[in-house]
């Protein structure tokens, strides 16, 4: 007994196989392989094209899977719908649509509550609770089309929240963020690792990689590392990612080495 | 008593378009209902030729299936053959509506359905075609009992599946994403568009049929800046052009459907010059009025920025 309880713990929040995802018989994704433990901080770094945003796509069954399979908690992703959260891209949506900010987090209780049945108190208390975490709750009748940047980046954090997930995919979240929100973010999603949550995070700065993330996933069509990021996000791993593409390789090996993160406004981004 | 009845017929036919077109126009697909439209045409027709009825449930759900295939064409076409949807779009429905003319063409003599009737409509023959009981009695006419119906399926469909069309339409990734089918939603709303196009191109044909589907959903989305107000909203503002333009017909002695079509463009129009929110009346106030403040403010400015 003890050892199934173990066994269940232990599950990897996510597994893919094999993974290959084409478009018109290109590839863009190349036999990917990898698990993630769960109550991870995960970054997937790569240049632009890597196919970090397909990967969590493909994971999520948004995309056709040209060979491969994927299993989140050790059962494939449509038993397990309900533990999964995902937060798009800022931009694949349009902020002018007749809708609140309440609204909009109130979306991700959808899920929860199934056909026909409509949100009670207590998903708006959820909701409502969501956005105090993310420092939204004075916007939430606000109209969505009066949202900075940050402000629609955090009601779209907020609904993921109020999802109740194990399991988070966030594209790029940080992006058009200003550092401030970027550092509230960060400590948001801390606190839900902490809770045995596992966070993955398509990410784009590198400065910030070793200071954010417990764990990374280095991409470049095929996957060229993954694993904790003390041992991992190394310079012969980047080199391998990113090729001869990035002047700021040497910079970043040796900020890793000297392990002091200067402040984000000193980065040459 | 025949004013009434093609007043309430063009207000539920106004009413059910105006709610789906809130849906069309916020998922950019304004052109798909107008391609819908056009597109049942061969629907009715074989399905006209199949059951020998105009009421009958076959001609409704010939069409429906028509629709949603149209739909699917259009999406065939953008996505295997890489053509821009707007080029799909234009290839798709007037294929169809071809198909759809020859076959009434064709069948002239079979098929009691003229093309200036699938085209225009013709709302003022409503209280003609009435319902007969076995009594004897006459209970009203047909159209507005098959459009009523449709009404209040379509209505329920919004009711009940609120959540759903709604996040769909907003977000589909994040839709797919927690198990909410997009394409399912897709095809039912295109069904449902489909379905009113039919019941409704009777009294205001296949081309004015559009314009209710936008007009007064695009009306309102300048009106307001929530969802639901919008769909209440639109539905108003459809019920205004009937029968606005109802009596606008009367008054000219013109078509009925064309002058609900024209008022609702001039509601439109309205909409557009003084909405609260994003009229232009509205819009220019604001602006001088900040000018008008800049110009008092300016003379004491010492900002050396200012004589940039």
């Amino acid at each position: 007994m003890i050892m199934e309880d173990k066994s269940i713990t232990m599950q990897p929040a996510l597994e893919i196989h094999d993974l290959t995802v084409a478009f018109d018989r290109k590839p863009v994704l190349w036999d990917i392989d990898l698990t993630l433990p769960q109550g991870k901080l995960v970054g997937i770094i790569g240049p632009n094209g890597a196919g970090k945003s397909t990967l969590i796509k493909a994971v999520m069954g948004l995309l056709p899977l040209s060979s491969g399979y994927v299993k989140l908690f050790d059962q494939p992703i449509d038993e397990v719908r309900k533990r999964i959260s995902y937060v798009p891209q800022r931009e694949s949506v349009d902020w002018d649509f007749p809708a609140s900010v309440l609204d909009i987090v109130m979306m991700g209780r959808y899920g929860k509550l199934g056909l026909f049945k409509s949100p009670r108190k207590a998903d708006r208390d959820v909701a409502f609770d969501c956005l105090k975490k993310v420092g939204m709750e004075s916007f939430a009748n606000r109209q969505i089309s009066q949202l900075s940047g940050g402000q629609q980046q955090r009601t779209f954090l907020a609904r993921a929240l109020a999802q109740q997930a194990d399991i988070y995919f966030m594209d790029e979240p940080f992006a058009g963020v200003d550092a401030a929100t970027e550092k509230a973010i960060i400590n948001l999603l801390r606190t839900m690792t902490e809770a045995r949550k596992t966070v993955v995070v398509v990410h784009h700065d590198l400065q910030s990689v070793p200071q954010y993330f417990d764990w990374v996933i280095m991409l470049n069509t095929r996957l060229v590392a993954v694993g904790p990021t003390e041992s991992t996000f190394n310079q012969h791993n980047l080199q391998e990612t990113y090729g001869g593409k990035l002047t700021l390789l040497a910079d970043v090996a040796d900020l890793i080495r000297r392990e002091s993160y200067p402040s984000r406004e000193g980065s040459n981004r | 008593m025949n004013d009434l009845y093609i007043i309430i017929t063009a207000s539920l036919v106004a009413t059910t378009c105006a709610l789906l077109g809130c849906f069309l126009i916020l998922r950019k697909m304004a052109m798909v209902g107008d391609a819908i439209s056009h597109a049942v045409l061969p629907g009715i027709v074989i399905a006209f030729l199949v059951s020998g009825s105009r009421d009958s449930v076959t001609m409704l759900l010939g069409a429906g299936l028509i629709g949603v295939l149209t739909t699917f064409l259009i999406e065939f076409f953008h996505k295997k053959a890489r053509l821009q949807t707007d080029a799909s779009i234009g290839v798709t429905f007037t294929w169809l509506f071809a198909v759809g003319v020859v076959l009434i063409s064709l069948f002239a003599g079979k098929v009691d359905l003229d093309q200036d009737c699938v085209l225009y409509g013709e709302i003022a023959y409503v209280p003609l075609d009435v319902i007969i009981t076995d009594a004897g009695s006459n209970i009203g006419p047909r159209a507005i009992y098959i459009m009523g119906t449709i009404f209040i399926v379509i209505v329920a469909f919004i009711v009940l599946f609120f959540k759903e069309l709604f996040l769909t339409t907003f977000d589909p990734a994040y839709a797919s994403a927690i198990g909410i089918s997009t394409a399912l939603w897709h095809y039912l709303l295109m069904g449902a568009v489909s379905a009113t196009t039919v019941a409704s191109f009777e009294s205001v044909g296949a081309i004015l049929v559009v314009a209710l589907l936008i007009a007064p959903a695009a009306t309102a989305y300048l009106i307001t800046d929530n969802f639901k107000w919008m769909l209440i909203i639109a539905s108003i503002v459809g019920i205004l052009a009937s029968v606005t333009g109802y009596y606008l017909a009367v008054w000219v002695d013109g078509s009925i459907a064309g002058a609900i079509a024209a008022l609702s463009g001039v509601l439109f129009i309205l909409a557009l010059m003084f909405s609260p929110t994003h009229g232009l009346l509205f819009k220019k106030l604001k602006a001088s009025h900040s000018t008008a403040e800049n110009s008092i403010t300016q003379p004491f400015s010492v900002d050396p920025a200012d004589s940039r």
